[in-house]
């Protein structure tokens, strides 16, 4: 609060025309100063002086562990571990430009080179270059807020995961609305049960090149799999669609209007739009293969393939899923 | 100070589906209760929640499913050691939601000692309901408890060398209804009743080092499955349709699917100033082995006396191998190069000894395997350049390759008969695009991609494509403006058959809070989505056509977050998804689905025509109120309101009105 009357008196003098009058620091700081290490580090307990609300309830932060531990060295250490040494900053009485380290000064690939010098080193953000977000320029801070976080355990901007992903995938809240869909909304699941924000491998499904940022089961294999694991196989008799192309080529897998998160209203568009024995596609070349001249599509019991299709993600029993 | 943060906390948390939550733990400002050497904030929500549904109950279930009675809405515990010394631990943190009797129930645990240990478990219940809906004719149910847990441990979490390990398992279990085809292949269907126990272990070991700034991370995993599901039918049973003279009397069958998938995951990695690189090596190897034992009894499609047993034994093999490497240029402030390359080899196979005994007499067995092959190989090139303060320039190349091989045949009465196929696809890709950042708040990104594959798998696979994405945010302290455009056009034609789908999404949100006390959300989008494909069916002879579906959605938001008096936080909202189809105000007329017999219309195209637009409308108003009794005491209390109504799909039955609430007590400190 000193301080604060400090600057004000000098701003105040500036306005007059006056050459403005070096205010003196309080004695604790200034001898803090003085005593500021090589490189000008003065110590946290110094930056509590003008914000006590945010170092009074830093213990509760993740990271206070560099403070606790003792063992670190000035510059990666509470404050002026994020924010570099604060001598200048003290010295011209305050100013979001006097910090060497401001976040919301930083172009985002400064934020990220600041931010991955110390997390860099898990696995979990070792595909963060090449992910969309960084490509979008969508930084460490677009998402956490180290000081006013919502969310203590990732430091999200947000108290829910998915209201901070919608807020620039608002279609994607849509898609989570529907009667059909995961569930996202109702808190049972969050969009990091599938994705990895921080960017992913290229799928190993599809042609690899989409879908993006969808994490990976067992290492390698498509993240629906780590929940229906009764879909996984390997079976005897694969479904080739579902080991292809994944299971976006039946599935929308966010929500959809259509019961299972099928991406036509009835099965059976959903499986005459490949099976209709067109060539050069499918396994053979011959064209996906066309059924059989017993099914009349003018029963209904034919409209309705799963009905003796059963397995139709994969089967033991029988090469056309039947059992 | 305090105040204000807690007023403005206050209103957010009313933004979650639900519940209420407590007071949202800030990280600058500490309350709870503070004991030698800990913080500690706490926070129970108890309540009574309530239902009232009109219509298909059933379809509820499989939408929404709250039901009636008391449960901890929610909980959040959390202890704190203030000087990062604990004794045992310096962080847990444990938060509950939907505890008793909610379909969606969850427990997560954080137990931590700063440079020693880090423990995390997250534990879900979901009630799942599936009344079949228009899925096969609703002969498929499930009425079934799907359990997940996840235990992480992490030794050393903060030192250069960690150890991890981990463990998790998922389960699902309840009763369900499955159909068989008996006894040919123009054979009625008939649901039998499934016993469903399934259950998935996941182990996982491993460990992290950092030796001279590479970081060197190695996961080896035991992934086991078991199917334990049984499946029967007692008493004597007509079928699906009545005038098939097919009936079963009895049936049982044992399908026990156990199997193994051990993995192993290899990264090295290091960031420098100007570069970087990530080598990543993983391996997954999976076999499961099955046995499958069918008993039916019944009549025949000539109504003779028919008993069948079906006897299977064999294994599926599916090793996949993945490879990649990743290059990080920045060879300057201004420029960033990103090379992603990756390798995959899938290889699937699988074979079933297939023996059949038909009226006691057993036939020959017949050996059946199937293999599939899928290699694949993908460079993804990126390029981002900072021309300007305010202007990125950035671009990319992708290439895909990919192999597909398959072997599928028979071994019956010694003699051998399989078909080989292999084929090649490759895939082109380009993008290019534009971030500006004109004014103070205000940011624009365009771009643009264009792909082209020689050979897609499938008749609805990307082929020629493009898209075009676009976005513009206006970001000031009380107000937020978004729009956001993504257009998506594939074709997928060859000369026999042709398939075009385009998806358009809009989205439109805005984001002001006027006063500390007052805040206003809403937004719209349009998803948009026509594919037209050709199709082949038979309909008394075989059926050259197409089939389209469009589906024009539009969903709008809005809510009202207010506090008033320091006492009282109110939250007010609507939702609302609407599918208007392709506008028409019936399906029949619709040309969705076109036969050339003649130029006749037949009933098959009405049916069709039915199914190729879905125009429904879901929506749902709600309001929430809490109410501040004591410092320490809230009462809460919420309505939500559910309405699901197919504007002409026949017949209708799917239809809803469900209106949900609660009441509860929120103690916190």
């Amino acid at each position: 609060m000193r301080l604060y009357l400090l600057v004000v008196l000098a701003v105040a003098g500036k306005l007059h025309g006056q050459a403005p009058a070096k205010p003196a620091l309080p004695k604790p700081i200034a001898e803090a100063v003085s005593a500021a290490k090589p490189g000008g580090f003065v110590g946290s307990s110094v930056c509590r002086t003008c914000h006590p609300d945010v170092v009074q309830g830093f213990f509760k932060n993740p990271h206070y562990k560099s403070l606790a531990s003792g063992k670190e060295p000035a510059g990666k250490t509470g404050c002026e571990g994020c924010h570099g040494p604060g001598k200048s900053h003290i010295e011209a009485l305050g100013g979001k430009t006097t910090i060497p380290v401001a976040y919301s000064l930083l172009t985002p690939r400064k934020v990220l080179d600041s931010c991955l010098a110390c997390h860099g080193k898990d696995y979990a953000r070792a595909d963060i270059r090449h992910s969309a977000h960084s490509q979008g320029d969508v930084a460490c801070n677009s998402c956490h807020s180290v000081h006013k976080s919502q969310s203590p355990k990732f430091l999200l901007a947000k108290q829910r995961q998915p209201d901070l992903c919608y807020g620039c995938h608002a279609n994607v809240r849509t898609q989570f609305s529907m009667p059909f869909k995961h569930r996202v909304n109702e808190g049972f699941m969050n969009c990091t049960d599938c994705h990895n924000p921080h960017g992913t491998p290229a799928a190993s499904w599809r042609m690899g090149l989409r879908p993006r940022m969808v994490g990976h089961s067992l290492g390698n294999e498509e993240a629906c799999l780590k929940c229906h694991s009764d879909k996984r196989g390997p079976f005897a008799f694969e479904h080739a669609a579902v080991r292809v192309d994944g299971c976006e080529t039946c599935h929308n897998p966010h929500g959809s209007t259509n019961a299972k998160l099928l991406r036509r209203t009835s099965v059976f568009t959903t499986c005459l739009e490949c099976h209709n024995g067109a060539p050069p596609f499918g396994r053979t070349g011959e064209g996906v293969v066309l059924q059989t001249g017993t099914h009349d599509m003018r029963n209904p019991r034919y409209q309705n393939c799963t009905t003796c299709h059963v397995r139709i993600h994969g089967s033991n029993a029988d090469r056309r899923f039947l059992r | 100070m305090r105040n204000i943060l807690i007023t403005l906390l206050i209103p957010s948390a009313l933004l979650a589906q639900r519940t209420v939550a407590p007071t949202t733990e800030d990280v600058g400002n500490p309350r709870g209760q503070n004991t030698p050497g800990y913080n500690i904030t706490n926070s129970v929500e108890l309540g009574y929640r309530w239902r009232a549904v009109d219509g298909n109950y059933g379809a509820y279930r499989s939408d929404i499913n709250f039901g009636n009675g008391i449960r901890v809405l929610g909980s959040q515990l959390r202890v704190q050691s203030k000087e990062g010394h604990g004794w045992l631990f310096d962080e847990l943190t444990l938060n509950t939601q939907g505890l008793g009797n909610d379909p969606y129930q969850s427990a997560m645990l954080r137990l931590e000692k700063n440079g020693i240990y880090r423990y995390d478990l997250s534990w879900r219940l979901n009630e799942y309901f599936n009344p079949g809906l228009t899925i096969a004719n609703g002969l498929h149910r499930m009425d079934t408890r799907r359990r997940f847990q996840d235990h992480d441990f992490i030794l050393f979490p903060q030192s250069k060398f960690r150890l991890f390990a981990g463990y998790s398992r998922n389960s699902q279990d309840g009763p369900a209804l499955i159909t068989v085809q008996q006894f040919d292949s123009r054979g009625d269907e008939f649901p039998l009743f499934m016993d469903v126990k399934r259950q998935r272990n996941e182990y996982r070991l491993g460990g992290e080092a950092e030796i001279s700034g590479f970081k060197l991370n190695i996961l080896h995993g035991w992934d086991n499955f078991k199917d334990d599901t049984p499946i029967r039918l007692n008493g004597q049973n007509p079928g699906a349709n009545p005038t098939d003279t097919v009936t079963l009397s009895a049936l049982q069958r044992g399908e026990p699917y156990h199997g193994n998938s051990p993995y192993w995951r290899a990264v090295i990695f290091r960031n420098l100033k100007r570069f970087g690189f990530n080598a990543r090596y993983s391996n997954v190897s999976g076999r499961r082995d099955f046995r499958f034992d069918e008993l039916a009894l019944g009549t025949g499609r000539f109504s003779a006396e028919t008993n069948r047993q079906i006897a299977i034994f064999g294994s599926g093999r599916r090793p996949v191998t993945n490879a990649s490497l990743n290059l990080n240029m920045l060879p300057s402030n201004k420029l960033t190069v990103t090379s992603h390359t990756s390798f995959n080899n899938t290889r699937m196979d699988g074979n079933g000894t297939y023996v059949e005994t038909l009226n006691s007499n057993k036939n020959d067995s017949i050996l059946n395997f199937q293999s599939l092959g899928i290699k694949s190989a993908q460079t993804l090139t990126d390029v981002s350049y900072a021309a300007a303060k305010p202007v990125v320039l950035y671009g990319g190349y992708h290439y895909s390759w990919r192999e597909i091989s398959s072997i599928d045949g028979s071994v019956f009465g010694g003699q051998l008969d399989a078909i080989r196929y292999t084929q090649q696809n490759q895939l082109h890709s380009a993008l290019a695009g534009l971030r500006l950042r004109p004014l103070p708040g205000l940011s624009v990104q365009l771009d643009a991609e264009i792909g082209r594959a020689d050979r897609p798998i499938y008749p609805i696979s990307d082929r020629n494509y493009h898209a075009l994405n676009g976005r513009v945010q206006y970001k000031r302290k009380s107000l937020t403006l978004t729009a956001l455009t993504r257009t998506f056009y594939n074709t997928n034609s060859v000369s026999l058959t042709s398939h075009s789908s385009r998806s358009r999404q809009y989205s439109y949100d805005a984001s002001w809070s006027p006063q500390s006390w007052l805040s206003f959300d809403a937004g719209y989008s349009k998803l948009h989505l026509d594919t037209l494909s050709g199709i082949a069916y038979f309909a008394g002879g075989l059926v050259n056509g197409t089939s389209s579906y469009v589906s024009n959605l539009h969903s709008g938001n809005l809510g009202v977050r207010a506090h008033f008096l320091k006492r009282a936080d109110l939250f007010a909202g609507y939702s609302i998804i609407r599918d208007t189809g392709d506008g028409l105000p019936s399906y029949f007329g619709i040309v969705t689905f076109t036969t050339n017999i003649g130029g006749v219309l037949s009933t098959t195209r009405q049916a069709v025509s039915s199914a190729q637009v879905f125009p429904l409308s879901y929506q749902s108003p709600q309001a929430r109120l809490s109410l501040k009794l004591t410092s320490r005491l809230r009462w809460n209390a919420g309505y939500q309101f559910y309405a699901y109504h197919e504007e002409f799909f026949i017949p209708a039955y799917q239809n809803y009105r469900a209106h949900t609430g609660y009441t509860s007590l929120l103690w916190s400190f």
